[in-house]
């Protein structure tokens, strides 16, 4: 039997389908500088351009041997739809992502435009995402959308939102609503393009921000509206920071598979949700594949993300794009070989 | 209960309960009640603040919780401040603070930043999303003590290398904090920092220690 394509491997694993091995992937930013520099480009113009964008995230995959690719890399794109602006930082040195310079400051100044979808870079990423389709078809395609809660704090200041949840219950409830709204919107546009999964990031909402008790009934709830509505696209619930104490909520959401960062206790999280849910995760980008200085301690991260229980082995965050090549190398070269082992919920052919 | 006490035990129980308008009261009791006004900040609002950081440890308060006791705390700050003197001529201590570049978040810059305030330190807060030489140029221009800086975010931390670098070349005796989600003991030694603060959460628990080590600089002493 012929090996399998990244594609390939990727849409198994999300059916629960026998693999050859472990995919090597992410639904978080994995785009590398070694990508950039090969293109003879810069980052600040990755994030506006469709065919950079599509080029980026093909090398990027390619370089590293990765089974799919992940865009847009920056979490702006909607609050920018929204009029609310973008930096992108073109004159800075090294890589800076953009941000949203303008954020409502008030419940009351909030006015989302109803056709924001047509605005922005909005566009541009779709354009992007049929330049992949087309060029690296033997890749997985991954779109990422930000979970209600988090979207939220990118289209008003954060930290009015979060005194909000205690002192304006009711309006910071409506406007979570609408923003839920926004983010179904989204999840829909994403499958009619025909991405071969949807990872939705509220990254914010962990409980280092909120506790539990306010995720069950302000962010759980949405979240589960926009799990309901991706119906024929594998979907991924990932939340950074601490997630164990809301670990089985985040299950009840109803995505496909869930997607933690290295502050979870991944041991626990098996035995708390069982073999059969595909659970993604959890090593610390930052640290292994840019700080470690010796390969073997890369793998031996790598292999533990593994012998934990995961099914695949996903960064807890973005990979942060000045990646040494070595540990790239090493993360993937370990996840192919040592995931040659059924993982909890997928088995091997 | 004297009155001292109980004007000390209203202004900690407004900053734990969040009641601004309790908190203002109970401050501007304490001065028509000739409460020494230093007291009244450090045994009242701070150590308020030091029981939030007990609450937040314990997951009994979280990030929510903690900035509206900080909006209590401000609200009683606000009106004892004008009414704290420096003891002789003895300069006060002060910081640049800001969130680096490409960073726009900023409650926990904000939560280091009352614990300044409340030591009365000089505070000389750039904002967020703030360009790496801005911090370098103000931290020459008032010769601070201590440059504080944030990062939410790991995309945006290494910006604090190069201000660091530029800062202590020029000016080797400002300490260096630094803070925020990516930010780990160990990034702070290799960026060459003095002290660090995890997170938004742990600036809480941090912001509340430094009260103590701020205290032992002794520099800009409050009576």
């Amino acid at each position: 039997m012929s090996e399998l394509t990244g594609k390939e491997r990727v849409q198994k694993l999300f059916k629960k389908e026998p693999l050859d091995t472990m995919p090597c992937f992410s639904g978080q930013g994995a785009v590398v500088v070694q990508a950039i520099e090969k293109m003879g480009t810069q980052f600040a113009k990755i994030h506006t351009d469709a065919r950079l964008m599509a080029e980026s995230a093909i090398t990027s995959a390619r370089l590293f041997n990765m089974d799919a690719v992940v865009i847009p890399y920056d979490m702006a794109a909607v609050a920018e739809a929204m009029g609310r602006g973008i930096s992108l930082y073109e004159n800075a040195d090294g890589v800076i992502y953009p941000t949203v310079p303008n954020k409502w400051k008030t419940l009351d100044e909030i006015d989302i435009p109803e056709d924001y979808m047509k605005k922005g870079r909005l566009p541009m990423i779709d354009e992007a995402f049929k330049i992949i389709k087309e060029e690296a078809p033997d890749l997985g395609v991954g779109a990422w959308v930000l979970g209600p809660f988090t979207l939220a704090g990118q289209i008003m200041e954060l930290d009015i939102l979060l005194k909000g949840l205690k002192k304006n219950k009711e309006a910071t409830a409506d406007f979570l609503d609408q923003v839920t709204q926004v983010t179904v919107d989204m999840v829909k546009h994403y499958q009619e393009l025909d991405v071969d999964f949807i990872s939705v990031r509220d990254m914010g909402s962990g409980t280092d921000l909120l506790s539990p008790r306010m995720w069950k009934t302000l962010v759980g709830p949405n979240l589960t509206k926009v799990f309901d509505a991706i119906t024929c696209v594998p979907s991924v619930n990932h939340i950074c920071g601490s997630t164990d104490m809301i670990i089985e909520m985040m299950h009840g959401c109803g995505a496909d598979a869930l997607s933690v960062d290295q502050k979870n206790n991944v041991v626990e999280t098996r035995e708390k949700l069982g073999n059969d849910v595909l659970l993604f995760g959890n090593f610390d980008p930052y640290n292994t594949l840019t700080q470690l200085e010796d390969v073997k301690e890369v793998e031996a991260v790598i292999k533990k993300c593994v012998d934990d229980g995961l099914d695949a082995v996903w960064p807890g965050c973005d990979i942060w794009p000045e990646i040494k090549a070595e540990n790239m190398e090493t993360y993937v070269k370990t996840v192919k070989e040592y995931g040659k082992k059924a993982s909890p919920a997928v088995g091997r052919i | 209960m004297s009155n001292q006490e109980e004007i000390l035990a209203e202004l900690r129980e407004a900053v734990v309960e969040y009641e601004e308008d309790d908190c203002a009261e109970a401050a501007q009791r304490a001065l028509d009640e000739g409460v020494d006004p230093m007291i009244a900040v450090m045994e009242g609002l701070a150590a308020g603040m030091e029981e939030v950081g007990v609450l937040f440890d314990t997951n009994e308060y979280f990030v929510p919780e903690v900035l509206m006791c900080a909006d209590a705390l401000y609200k009683g700050l606000d009106i004892l401040r004008p009414h704290i003197t420096l003891e002789g001529d003895a300069p006060k201590a002060s910081v640049v603070i800001g969130s680096i570049q490409g960073d726009v978040h900023d409650i926990g810059k904000n939560l280091v930043k009352m614990m300044f305030d409340v030591a009365g330190w000089d505070v000389y807060d750039l904002g967020r999303d703030v360009p790496l030489e801005s911090f370098v140029e103000k931290q020459l221009d008032v010769n601070s003590d201590v440059l504080a800086m944030s990062a939410m975010m790991t995309t945006t931390m290494m910006g604090m290398k190069k201000v660091i670098a530029m800062v202590k070349e020029k000016n080797p005796e400002c300490l260096i904090m630094l803070g925020g989600a990516p930010v780990t003991r160990d990034v702070a030694n290799l960026f060459g920092a003095d002290g660090y603060a995890e997170s938004a959460g742990n600036a809480v628990s941090e912001g509340i220690k430094m009260i103590g080590r701020l205290r032992e600089f002794q520099k800009g002493d409050i009576k």
